[in-house]
C-alpha cells in the first residue's frame, strides 16, 4: 500500500439521515486521511449514495458533522462544497447534454477560477462588459479547460456533443469535468458500472494515477470487488446504513462479519 | 489562438444605429402609411419581447408563460415617466433632441422596475419547476392586468380604492401601500393610461430609439449566452444536481436570469408605450395571455435558446399576423365574403395562422435555429480558440 499520509482530510462525525420512516445512514463516523484512496462498500441499499449526497450537500445531514481539512462542511449549499474543493462523478452518468465536451468543463472552471484570488467571471457584468481581467481568466480557463481534455484524450472530441461520446468516454469526461475545480477529494460513485470486463480490469491503476497526478484524496463506491480491494488503501463496510468493518483491504476480507453479511456470496 | 475581436459586435451595433439614426428622419418618406411604419417599429418591439423572453424560456430552461406582465409594467412605467419628463420640459412636439433626455430615462426606469418584479417571480423558481412554475408566472401577470384593469379611484368595490382608504395609518408598510395604491387607481383602468390631460403618451422613440434598442437587446443578449453567466445557466438548465456539484449556484443563475428576462421585457413594453406612429394609449388588455402566449410562439419558432432564432421568431410573428389581417381585405376575401354570408373571417384568420404554425413545426421540429445561431458566433469562437489541426 502507499504511504498513508499523516493528516485527515475528510471526517464524519455522527453522520446522519432518515428519510421518513427509513434510517438511510446511522450514526457513521469515519476519517479518510488525506492522499489516500478510500473504499465504500456494502449491499445495495446500505447508503454509500446517500453518504456521497450527504457529503456533497445533496441532502442536508439529519445529525453529525461533515469536516473538510478542518473546514465544516455540514451547512454549506452543494456549490460552496464544490468550491470548498469536492468534486463527485455519479453513478448515472450526469453530463451537460446540450453543451459542448470542452463547456462541460468551463461550467466546472467558473467555482474554480476564484481561487487564485481573481474575481469569479460568471457575473452579468462581466459577461455585458468583458473587461481584460475577465478575459484573461476566460483565456486561462479554456486552456486549462484543452490541457485537461488531452489528459483524458478527448481533445479531439472538444466540440462534439457528450452524448455522442462512447460510454467510456463520457465517464472520463465527467471525471475531467470534477479535475476542473481542481478538487482536494474526489468522491467517485461506482466508476466501474456500465464498463466490461477489460475495462474494469484498468480502473484501479487508473484511480491510483489520477489520485498521483491531481494529488487528490479518493472516496470510492464500488461493486466491483476487484477494483475496490485493488486500488483501496483502507475500506469502509456500510450496512443497512450502518458501520460494519473498517480496515486494510485483507482485515476487510478476513472479517467474519463482512463475509457473514455480504462477501460471502460475492467473492469468488 | 487570441484572434478574438471583443468588439466585432460593437461595430455591427454601431452600423444599425447608424442605420436607425438615418431611418429615423428618412422613413417617413421612405414609408408613407403610418400603419407600415407602425408595423415595422412594432416588429423591432418584437424582437425585444422575444429575445428577453428567450433569455428565461430558451437559456435557462424555465417555463414562463406571464411574459406580457414584465411588458406592462414596462410599458406603464415608461408611459408615466416620460409624461412626467415631457410635462417638465414644457410639452410640444417631442422633438429628436429632447429624446435624448426622455428615452434612456424612462427606458432605464422601466428596466429597473420590471426587473423588481423580475426577483419576486423569479423567487419562486427556486422551488417550483415546469408547469408548476409557469402557472406561477401566469398567475403574476394576470394579477398585474386585473388590478391596473379594475383600480379606479372613486369605485368603491375596486382593491386599488380599498388599498388607498386603509393605507397611510400606521407603521412602513402602511404609507406605502397608501402610495402606491393611489399610483395604480390613476393608471386610468379599463381605458388605459393615456398621459396628463388624456393628451396621450408622448411619442419620443422614433426609429433610432427602436431599431437601436432592439440591436442593443440582442448584442446583450449574444454577449449573455456566450459568456461564463451562459454556460452556467444552460448547465443548470441541462442537470440541476450536477451543476451544483460542479460549483453552480442554482440560486443566483435562476433570478438573475429571471430579472434579466424581466428587465428586457421591461425595455420593450418602454419602446411599445413611447413608439412613434403607435397608440399613445397603455391598456391594460395589451398585455393578456394572448400576448404571452405570442412571445412564447416567436421563441419556439425560432429555435429555443437561439438569440437571433427568437429575432427571427418576432419578425416572422409580426408579419404573419398582420399579412393574414391584411388579407382580409383583399378583393378575392372581399367577394367570398359577400358570396357566403356565414363566414366567419375572424375564425379564418386563427385558422390560417394555426395552420401555418403547425407546418413550420413539422418541417422544423426545434424551430428555425435550433439552439444555435445565425452567424455561428458560438463555433467560430470555439473554432478560434483551439489551435489548427494540420
Amino acid at each position: 500500500m502507499s504511504a498513508p499520509a499523516a493528516h485527515a482530510s475528510l471526517v464524519l462525525k455522527n453522520v446522519g439521515k432518515r428519510f421518513g420512516g427509513l434510517r438511510a445512514v446511522h450514526d457513521v463516523s469515519l476519517v479518510v486521511r488525506a492522499g489516500t484512496i478510500f473504499g465504500l462498500i456494502g449491499p445495495n441499499g446500505a447508503g454509500k449514495t446517500t453518504l456521497f449526497n450527504l457529503v456533497t450537500g445533496v441532502y442536508p445531514c439529519d445529525t453529525g458533522t461533515i469536516e473538510l481539512a478542518g473546514k465544516d462542511l455540514t451547512r454549506l449549499a452543494p456549490a460552496q462544497i464544490a468550491a470548498a474543493g469536492v468534486a463527485r462523478t455519479f453513478q448515472n452518468i450526469r453530463l451537460f447534454g446540450q453543451l459542448s465536451v470542452l463547456e462541460n468543463l468551463l461550467v466546472a472552471g467558473e467555482a474554480a477560477s476564484g481561487e487564485d484570488g481573481a474575481p469569479k467571471r460568471s457575473g452579468i457584468r462581466t459577461a455585458l462588459f468583458r473587461g481584460r481581467v475577465a478575459q484573461a481568466t476566460e483565456e486561462r480557463t479554456r486552456a486549462r479547460g484543452e490541457e485537461l481534455l488531452r489528459v483524458f484524450d478527448l481533445h479531439d472530441a472538444s466540440d462534439a456533443a457528450p452524448l455522442s461520446l462512447s460510454y467510456g468516454n463520457q465517464r472520463r469526461l465527467e471525471i475531467a469535468r470534477a479535475m476542473m475545480l481542481s478538487p482536494k477529494l474526489l468522491l467517485l460513485d461506482e466508476p466501474a458500472a456500465g464498463m466490461n470486463y477489460g475495462e474494469a480490469a484498468g480502473l484501479e491503476t487508473q484511480i491510483r494515477w489520477l489520485r498521483d497526478t491531481f494529488k487528490l484524496t479518493v472516496v470510492l463506491v464500488e461493486h466491483n470487488m476487484q477494483v475496490v480491494m485493488g486500488a483501496s488503501d483502507e475500506i469502509h463496510v456500510l450496512d443497512r446504513g450502518e458501520t460494519l468493518a473498517h480496515g486494510t483491504p485483507d482485515e476487510v476480507r478476513k472479517d467474519a462479519k463482512v463475509l457473514a453479511a455480504y462477501l460471502g456470496e460475492e467473492t469468488a | 489562438m487570441s484572434g478574438r475581436r471583443p468588439s466585432g459586435d460593437v461595430g455591427v451595433v454601431a452600423a444599425v444605429v447608424l442605420v436607425a439614426l438615418v431611418l429615423d428622419f428618412g422613413l417617413d418618406r421612405l414609408v408613407p402609411y403610418s400603419s407600415l411604419r407602425q408595423l415595422i417599429l412594432l416588429a423591432f418591439c418584437n424582437i425585444v419581447i422575444a429575445v428577453s423572453l428567450n433569455a428565461i424560456n430558451g437559456v435557462a430552461g424555465q417555463f414562463s408563460i406571464g411574459h406580457a406582465g414584465f411588458v406592462g409594467i414596462g410599458a406603464y412605467t415608461a408611459a408615466i415617466v416620460a409624461t412626467h419628463l415631457h410635462d417638465a420640459l414644457g410639452r410640444g412636439d417631442p422633438t429628436f433632441a429632447r429624446s435624448f433626455v426622455v428615452v434612456p430615462l424612462s427606458v432605464l426606469a422601466a428596466a429597473c422596475f420590471a426587473g423588481v418584479f423580475g426577483v419576486l417571480v423569479g423567487l419562486p423558481s427556486l422551488r417550483l419547476k415546469g408547469d408548476y412554475l409557469a402557472i406561477v408566472t401566469l398567475g403574476f401577470a394576470e394579477m398585474f392586468r386585473l388590478v391596473v384593469a379594475t383600480a379606479k379611484l372613486g369605485e368603491p368595490e375596486t382593491i386599488g380604492h380599498a388599498f388607498a382608504q386603509i393605507g397611510g395609518a400606521h407603521g412602513v408598510l402602511g404609507p406605502m401601500v397608501h402610495t402606491l395604491s393611489v399610483m395604480v387607481t390613476s393608471l386610468g383602468g379599463q381605458n388605459g393610461y393615456a398621459g396628463s390631460d388624456n393628451l396621450g403618451v408622448p411619442a419620443y422613440a422614433g426609429p433610432f430609439w427602436v431599431i437601436g434598442g432592439a440591436a442593443v437587446v440582442v448584442m446583450i443578449a449574444l454577449r449573455l449566452k456566450f459568456s461564463g453567466w451562459g454556460r452556467a445557466v444552460r448547465a443548470l438548465r441541462e442537470d440541476e444536481i450536477a451543476a451544483a456539484a460542479v460549483g453552480v449556484d442554482p440560486t443566483r443563475y435562476k433570478v438573475s436570469s429571471f430579472v434579466i428576462a424581466a428587465a428586457g421585457g421591461g425595455v420593450a413594453g418602454a419602446l411599445l408605450a413611447l413608439m412613434r406612429d403607435g397608440t399613445p394609449i397603455v391598456q391594460p388588455d395589451s398585455f393578456g395571455f394572448q400576448a404571452s402566449f405570442d412571445a412564447i410562439t416567436m421563441v419556439i419558432l425560432g429555435g429555443s435558446g437561439s438569440v437571433s432564432g427568437a429575432a427571427l421568431g418576432g419578425l416572422f410573428v409580426t408579419f404573419t399576423v398582420k399579412a393574414i389581417e391584411e388579407a382580409q381585405s383583399a378583393g378575392i376575401v372581399l367577394e367570398l365574403r359577400e358570396r357566403f354570408e356565414w363566414l366567419d373571417l375572424n375564425a379564418l384568420r386563427m385558422i390560417l395562422y394555426a395552420a401555418v404554425l403547425i407546418a413550420l413545426m413539422i418541417a422544423r421540429p426545434s424551430g428555425l435555429l435550433g439552439e444555435s445561431e445565425l452567424f455561428s458566433i458560438g463555433a467560430k469562437r470555439r473554432r478560434m480558440a483551439a489551435p489548427a489541426h494540420p
